[in-house]
């Protein structure tokens, strides 16, 4: 299952090329974040019972000011139970996997210890991977596009090209 | 037969048309060819139903052709028409100066006279508007180049008319011609001589104006009686006026009307109109069809068969060359111009008037005068056929640049959107849209509200929607959104199931008072539904929340939740009812709802939900 969220999908030409390499791929159901909840009702239950049908979780957003889109924020504090990780309980997360794909508008250089923001764009996950990891939930692999904003034709389509390949992860 | 009363002439007319219509679809023929068929079949050389009365009817139902012209002045505006008049112009002119000069070299060979062969030629020149438009009508052509183009060369035409009956009189030597003429004439006769090519612009000014400060306000206090019948009569009264008016000027009544019909394109009642004179129309133009049929002489085409069918087709084949010409040279693809060709090059019903008015000044004698007559109903019956032939055979060998064909010049855009009603409800949906730029046609049967609307620069039309006739020509055929408003639950039911059944793939919004109304509107098979009562009714219950101490948040979502589960349980309850085993009481509905919210559990503060269950108060 992909879970896409952008707030400003509209705007963005380099989401905008990259969601069509989900068409091509079988087996994935593709959920718009932004689409399926415009008012950010989340309706938790139906979530949960649809969650346990898929292996794996793809999760698909920009980061914006240095974190999550604020609706799969929303989404995970929603969907995810605190009751699953307590002793003795079963997490119906357990065992599955995970894929992160992220874009950002910064250059590689800036998310370095030693760029402008001082922080790499890996740390800024912190908070989902550590939700994951507690879920028992296998994170396979962290994707991240640098410089979102202005990627010519061409380094699109390379990027694509290692979108289709990651998401052949086994 | 002949001693038949006029109403047993329609009759027989009417009859005839029903049968041989229907008929002629089947066969794949358009309508025109099952009118002439019909009218040739009543005539006077096969079932002889009607005598020499059908020439007189085919005058009376000439009126059809010019409501045709007023219809299609509707839906012209003035800035569109003003940004095709080099169209017009060029396309006709050509069209006119070269089929005359064609037409009469041929026939001046034919040895016919200088002045003969000139009449005719003028004659001939005329394409008939009834046909070309009922046929672009027909096939929906209206919006394409080819179409486009065949309009401007019968506007052309039809302007071009005044100036030919201005100068026959001219031609003619013999005093008592002129006389005549002149007598024929009532206005122009008072008016020197030398003014006499003003008249028109001046007509067309006075008719501009008459459209501007007279016409739409006598329509909107006309509607402000709320009377269907009146507004009726009032359009009918309209265009029969200034048909008349024109005639007695001595102008063309049926540019008269498409200039009135151009001045209230503009109006909110252009949709009204339209669907007020559209039955007149259609009814008339079927008459006139028939009897086009019916006055064909058979005897004399017998006398001479030789010399009628290959005037015909030698006009025929003339006019479809030039035209054929002049699409390409306005850089037409093949289809198009052989549409034009095809099209346009039968001869008009302008050319009987113009063949007795010439027989009336001894231009023409008797006997050229049938023979023309025969020469010009035969051409109008074969061009539909022509077009047949065209679509069947040459389409297939000549079509590469079909996309071409459908690209819309913008002269007439229909919105995609209709919206039903504009009142406190749908002017809140209407302006929401508009806020942002989406553009949407709107019918409403408030006079002063939507005179109001208007002047604020809302695209708003007057009139009754649940009338059929006013959905059409509001475009409901090609519609994609169908937005209905109404206060009235019945009309908005009425809308639904008219709309269902005959345009099923428009997508349906509907305003619902109750939940009864939405159970009605989910059995009918429309998904989205819009209860008036539910939104603000939650909102506040909301608000109530928060003044019990609930967090601001919390009662946002409860809200949410509740219209949530709200509709679900409408769905549900709808289909229960269309299967008619139970009926809820209001009691057993609220422990469905108590029910379900317990069923939806979520993550935070559980205990404090599960406690909540009367929460719909």
């Amino acid at each position: 299952m992909v879970l896409f969220a952008h707030p400003y999908f509209e705007h963005s030409t380099t989401n905008v090329r990259l969601l069509n390499c989900y068409e091509t791929i079988p087996n994935v159901t593709f959920r718009d974040l932004y689409e399926d909840y415009p008012d950010f009702h989340i309706q938790t239950f139906r979530e949960r019972k649809r969650i346990v049908d898929f292996e794996r979780i793809i999760f698909h957003f920009p980061i914006i000011w240095f974190g999550l889109p604020p609706l799969l924020k929303l989404w995970i504090d929603e969907v995810f139970d605190m009751r699953w990780i307590s002793e003795g309980q079963h997490n119906i997360l357990s065992g599955k996997d995970a894929l992160i794909i992220t874009s950002v508008g910064g250059s590689e250089n800036n998310y370095s210890k030693e760029g402008r923001y001082k922080t790499s764009a890996e740390e800024l996950l912190t908070g989902l991977r550590v939700s994951l990891d507690i879920n028992n939930i296998e994170l396979k692999k962290i994707h991240i596009i640098y410089n979102a904003d202005n990627l010519s034709e061409d380094q699109l389509e390379v990027s694509c090209r290692e979108l289709a390949e990651i998401l052949k992860t086994e | 037969m002949t001693e038949n009363s006029i109403a047993m002439t329609i009759l027989i007319f009417l009859g005839v048309a029903i049968i041989m219509v229907p008929l002629g679809k089947k066969l794949g023929l358009s309508s025109v060819i099952g009118y002439l068929l019909g009218g040739i079949l009543i005539g006077p050389f096969c079932l002889q139903f009607t005598g020499r009365d059908a020439e007189d009817i085919m005058h009376a139902s000439e009126l059809g052709v010019i409501m045709l012209l007023f219809l299609v002045g509707l839906e012209l505006e003035p800035q569109k028409l003003w940004q095709i008049r080099k169209r017009i112009l060029g396309l006709g002119l050509s069209q006119m100066l070269l089929s005359i000069v064609g037409i009469f070299i041929v026939f001046y060979i034919a040895g016919f006279g200088l002045q003969k062969s000139f009449i005719i030629s003028l004659c001939f020149a005329m394409s008939s508007t009834a046909i070309v438009l009922q046929t672009l009508k027909e096939k929906n052509l209206f919006r394409t180049v080819s179409g486009e183009s065949s309009f401007s060369i019968l506007l052309f035409q039809d302007i071009a008319v005044i100036p030919i009956l201005a100068l026959l009189p001219f031609l003619s030597k013999s005093q008592k011609a002129i006389a005549q003429a002149d007598h024929e004439k009532v206005l122009l006769h008072y008016i020197p001589e030398w003014f006499q090519p003003f008249t028109v612009i001046g007509a067309v000014l006075a008719l501009i104006l008459l459209g501007r400060y007279i016409f739409i306000p006598f329509l909107r206090f006309v509607s402000r009686s709320g009377l269907n019948e009146l507004l009726t009569a009032a359009s009918l009264f309209l265009v029969i006026g200034v048909s008349e008016l024109m005639i007695s000027i001595g102008l063309s009544p049926a540019l008269g009307a498409f200039i009135a019909g151009v001045m209230l394109a503009n109006s909110e009642f252009r949709h009204e109109l339209e669907s007020n004179i559209d039955p007149f129309k259609g009814l008339l133009l079927a008459v006139f069809f028939v009897s086009v049929g019916a006055t064909i002489n058979f005897d004399i085409i017998a006398s001479k068969p030789v010399f009628i069918f290959s005037a015909a087709f030698i006009v025929l084949a003339i006019k479809a060359v030039v035209l054929f010409g002049i699409g390409k040279y306005y850089k037409m693809n093949n289809e198009q111009s052989f549409f034009l060709a095809f099209a346009l090059s039968q001869v008009g019903e302008f050319a009987f008037v113009l063949i007795n008015f010439s027989a009336g000044l001894y231009l023409i004698d008797y006997q050229a005068n049938s023979e023309l007559m025969a020469i010009v109903a035969i051409t109008m019956c074969i061009s539909p056929l022509l077009l047949i032939f065209k679509e069947k055979i040459l389409d297939k060998r000549f079509i590469q640049e079909k996309s071409e064909e459908n690209v819309e010049l913008g002269i007439i855009k229909q919105r995609k959107i209709i919206i039903v009603g504009f009142g406190y409800f749908g002017s809140t949906v209407g302006r929401l849209l508009k806020a942002n730029g989406i553009r949407s046609t709107v019918l409403d049967n408030d006079p002063d509200r939507v005179a109001l609307l208007r002047s604020n620069g809302f695209n708003v039309y007057y009139g009754d929607a649940t009338k059929p006739a006013l959905l059409r020509s509001a475009g409901i055929e090609d519609a994609e959104l169908l937005v209905i408003c109404l206060d009235d639950p019945e009309k908005n039911k009425f809308l639904v199931d008219y709309t269902k059944e005959n345009y099923p793939n428009i997508k349906i919004f509907v305003r619902a008072k109750n939940r009864l109304d939405a159970y009605e509107f989910l059995n009918k098979k429309v998904d989205n539904i819009y209860r008036e009562t539910l939104g603000t009714a939650v909102d506040m219950a909301v608000d109530i929340l928060k003044e019990n101490g609930m967090r601001k948040y919390t009662a946002r979502r409860m809200g949410k939740r509740f219209m949530i589960i709200d509709k679900a349980m409408t769905r549900r309850l709808a289909k229960e009812k269309a299967k008619n085993m139970i009926t809820f009481t209001l009691r057993e509905t609220l422990e469905r709802e108590a029910e379900l919210l317990a069923l939806d559990s979520i993550s935070f503060e559980e205990n404090h939900w599960s406690g909540d269950e009367d929460e719909d108060k």
